[in-house]
């Protein structure tokens, strides 16, 4: 038996993301996912005033940042016991619908399916179709999508300035109202993403798409017709299949999501609910995020015994090279338990018909984590027209409440949302009417995390040890597997508590 | 036909988000329009890998063009750059052997320009621009280094830089054209127009109508931190994404494209003196700017102080 380690780095992902692999006859028999760079983000905050994570905290991700932007904005409303008025609730909502579906549609087509490209498969029966709708850059699908994608962020433009990196969400609502030349704006977009989606994604209808709710009924679709087997999802999904990708690639079974799309008024839940899937009950739970604690027992960050909540959480940088530790990721668990976040676990927890039975079928699995965030894109499509109508009914009411906040008030709070790739979550301790402490987890610090201080392996290395590498040069499998959880590495860099600069001797 | 290596340092990915945003040109025109080639772009790269490409280059096998470099230079740890690092290296280490041998080096974003959103408050991870930290010139490649071109390295500046910015500028080179730049070697082309110049609100600032609080019609400028007058950045004479801008839509300007950018203190509050902000619009002299705002407050018109008129 020989035994040998390789490191593998990965681009086409958000950020730098290398994993190093321990092979035994070409089986992955550990692997260690390492975060590559450290940011300070968090340091950068303290004693600075609230309303400034408005605007530093969407920096830190180029592809996420209306996500961050929401988050950062929900705990500064708990803080304060704001509740948003419904004309902001549906700007907000379609804001960051129309940055998920660029971030899927991206990651899909620009990520993913690029690899089906790749030299291994210049054999393959489907070669020629899949170059011509996947070459990087060239692909007639690629192309649609960079098109597409555009396009939809015009949507964030239209009602918050620009995209990426603008500050419109604030305590009590949003910068600017609706008026009917926006709206008329936005849908416009909708509508040519949406059909666009149709003819060259799925090749048939949304709503008939929507409707599937069993694996075989989605099969047969997909075959359904020669213009539906040219069109995206079913080249992706029949080629995946050929090489395996269902049947690869599973990590945990837990899931997490914060619920997709809050819907306006107290207490009045998401579009898609929030909770915990129990892997092993199979049972949905209510979320409680007291369960949600961090260890950095193989982190770069000086040791603490256990996981600690985010308010009580520390993080000190201490770069220990040659150690046991190798990432500037913590290892975020729920109740102790390793989770999985993104839009699997968003229609899981939702109960989305066709995703449970799929679920159920083959398990979690590479295949399925793409196929899932392309259903999510369909139903956004379909949510962000229902979500112009509603904001349509709203244009009388104020878009914004001023909070009438001079000082803000001593506590801690929380935000949480659904991002593009599952659970975000920013904590906040204001101290003295500026912040003393921001905590970010960030849902690629859950998938991607490292080994927690019960030695437990986070979702990704879980998902790759026990695959099979034929040639570590050309590790083409791995690359499909860790592109399909859609790792946003920029993410996961993590932030210092409080406490003076750091020097660390190394 | 000029090739492409962008790299990232403490990147947040803003910047490579823009260049998908770009409309004119776009990414797939610079291509068939310029004939610019990407050697390497981390997000899009599909046939090769960057070790690969570094080792081409490092050896002379493959000539560079263009290096743009986006996010900030990290030095930290105790001047290791293990704050950033590929495969166990310093990311500065490799920014320092890359830069010489490109035709010129392009910093795409505040970040890789001037230190950026990393450098803010106490610079926790020791991090600075390539040829400015924030104002003062250096960073990493110091005051005196050029280009094979001779030309400093290009400071694309913004956070994220302007999508079309990125596209133009790159084109500008492409195309053999002089690039002119201003005192932060910026190229002017872009950086020659306040965000000021074009903002819908301008009628507001015209005549002294001032909102002091955020969700409203009027100016921001002498309450809510907006630096449009100060901030030269294309943001209004070329909009976002083709629709809007920041102050359009009633986001204050941050001053995103500045060696300062982000400020210390509250963003969404304008320092002032008196009654008046501390920073004025560019090149404004105090006592004729207030004399100007008693006057300009004096004859505006019923419709603008009632905020009728839509930004």
């Amino acid at each position: 038996m020989s035994r040998v380690t390789v490191d593998i780095d990965l681009n086409r992902v958000e950020g730098d993301l290398e994993f190093q692999l321990d092979l035994e006859d070409g089986i992955v028999v550990d692997a260690r996912c390492i975060g590559t760079l450290y940011r300070g983000f968090e340091q950068i905050l303290i004693g600075r005033q609230p309303k400034d994570s408005l605007v530093i905290t969407p920096r830190v991700c180029g592809i996420c940042g209306t996500a961050h932007l929401y988050a950062a904005t929900r705990a500064l409303e708990q803080l304060a016991g704001i509740e948003p008025g419904a004309h902001a609730v549906h700007i907000r909502n379609l804001c960051l619908m129309a940055e998920t579906v660029q971030s899927d549609l991206r990651q899909t087509f620009l990520f993913f399916t690029p690899d089906f490209c790749n030299p291994l498969y210049r054999g393959h029966a489907m070669a020629a179709e899949i170059g011509d709708a996947f070459a990087q850059l060239k692909g007639h699908v690629v192309r649609g999508c960079l098109k597409r994608s555009r396009e939809l962020v015009g949507i964030v433009a239209i009602f918050g300035g620009q995209w990426p990196h603008s500050s419109y969400m604030l305590p009590g609502g949003v910068s600017q109202p609706a008026n009917s030349r926006r709206l008329m704006d936005a849908a416009d977009i909708v509508a040519s993403v949406r059909a666009w989606f149709e003819e060259s994604v799925l090749g048939g209808d949304l709503h008939d798409f929507l409707a599937l709710d069993d694996a075989e009924s989605l099969f047969r679709w997909l075959e359904a017709n020669p213009r539906r087997r040219a069109a995206a999802l079913s080249l992706m999904t029949r080629f995946a299949i050929s090489i395996g990708l269902n049947s690869i690639g599973s990590g945990t079974l837990h899931m997490l999501s914060y619920g997709v799309n809050p819907q306006p008024g107290k207490g009045n839940g998401h579009a898609l609910a929030a909770g915990f899937f129990n892997g092993d009950t199979r049972a949905v739970e209510p979320l409680d995020q007291g369960q949600i604690n961090e260890h950095v027992r193989h982190s770069w960050f000086l040791d603490y015994p256990g996981g600690r909540h985010p308010w009580q959480g520390e993080t000190i940088p201490n770069h220990l090279p040659g150690s046991d530790r190798y990432t500037w990721s913590k290892a975020p668990r729920y109740g102790e338990r390793v989770v999985q976040t993104g839009p699997l676990a968003e229609l899981r927890i939702a109960a989305d018909p066709l995703i449970c039975a799929l679920l159920e079928r083959d398990g979690d699995n590479t295949w399925l984590r793409q196929f899932a965030r392309l259903r999510r894109c369909a139903w956004m499509l379909d949510s962000l027209s229902a979500t112009l109508a509603q904001l349509r009914q709203e244009m009388g009411e104020p878009h914004y409440v001023d909070p009438g906040i001079t000082t803000w008030p001593d506590g801690q709070s929380y935000g949480l949302i659904e991002a593009a790739r599952g659970a975000l979550g920013h904590w906040v301790r204001i101290r003295d009417g500026v912040i003393d402490k921001y905590q970010i987890v960030t849902p690629t610090a859950w998938n991607a995390s490292p080994r927690d201080s019960e030695g437990r392996h986070g979702h990704w290395e879980r998902s790759i040890i026990g695959m099979r590498v034929d040639n570590p040069e050309n590790p083409v499998e791995i690359g499909h597997v860790v592109r399909s959880h859609d790792p946003c590495l920029v993410c996961t860099v993590h932030f210092i508590g409080h406490g003076g600069k750091t020097r660390i001797g190394v | 036909m000029p090739n492409i290596l962008w790299m990232q340092t403490g990147a947040c990915s803003g910047d490579t988000m823009s260049l998908l945003c770009a409309d004119r040109p776009s990414l797939e025109q610079l291509d068939l329009q310029y004939g610019v080639k990407l050697l390497w772009q981390p997000s899009l790269t599909a046939d090769r890998s960057f070790g690969d490409v570094l080792a081409a280059v490092l050896a002379g096998d493959e000539k560079l063009d263009v290096l743009c470099i986006e996010g900030s230079l990290m030095v930290g740890p105790g001047n290791t750059g293990m704050f950033d690092t590929w495969k166990g290296r310093p990311k500065i280490d490799i920014v320092r052997q890359l830069a010489p041998l490109a035709t010129d080096v392009v910093a795409m974003g505040t970040c890789a320009a001037f230190g950026g959103v990393h450098a803010a408050g106490m610079n926790p991870t020791d991090c600075t621009g390539l040829q400015f930290h924030k104002d003062t010139p250096g960073g990493l490649l110091g005051t005196a280094w050029r280009a094979r071109s001779g030309r400093p390295v290009i400071n694309v500046s913004g956070c994220p830089a302007h999508p079309n910015t990125i596209t133009k500028v790159l084109a500008m080179i492409a195309a053999g054209e002089e690039i002119a730049l201003d005192q932060f070697n910026r190229p002017t082309a872009f950086f020659a127009s306040l965000v000021h110049q074009g903002c819908t609100r301008n009628e507001y600032h015209e005549y002294d109508i001032e909102d002091s609080e955020l969700g409203g019609r009027g100016c921001m400028f002498f309450s809510l931190g907006c630096r449009g007058p100060q901030t030269v950045a294309p943001c209004n004479t070329e909009l976002w994404n083709g629709h809007s801008s920041k102050t359009r839509a009633g986001v204050p300007c941050f001053g995103c494209t500045s060696p300062s950018f982000p400020p210390d203190g509250d963003l969404f509050s304008t320092p002032r003196i008196g009654a008046i902000p501390k920073f004025l619009p560019l090149g404004v002299v105090r006592a004729k700017y207030m004399a100007y705002k008693n006057l300009a407050r004096a004859a505006a018109p019923e419709r603008v102080v009632n905020r009728e008129m839509e930004p």
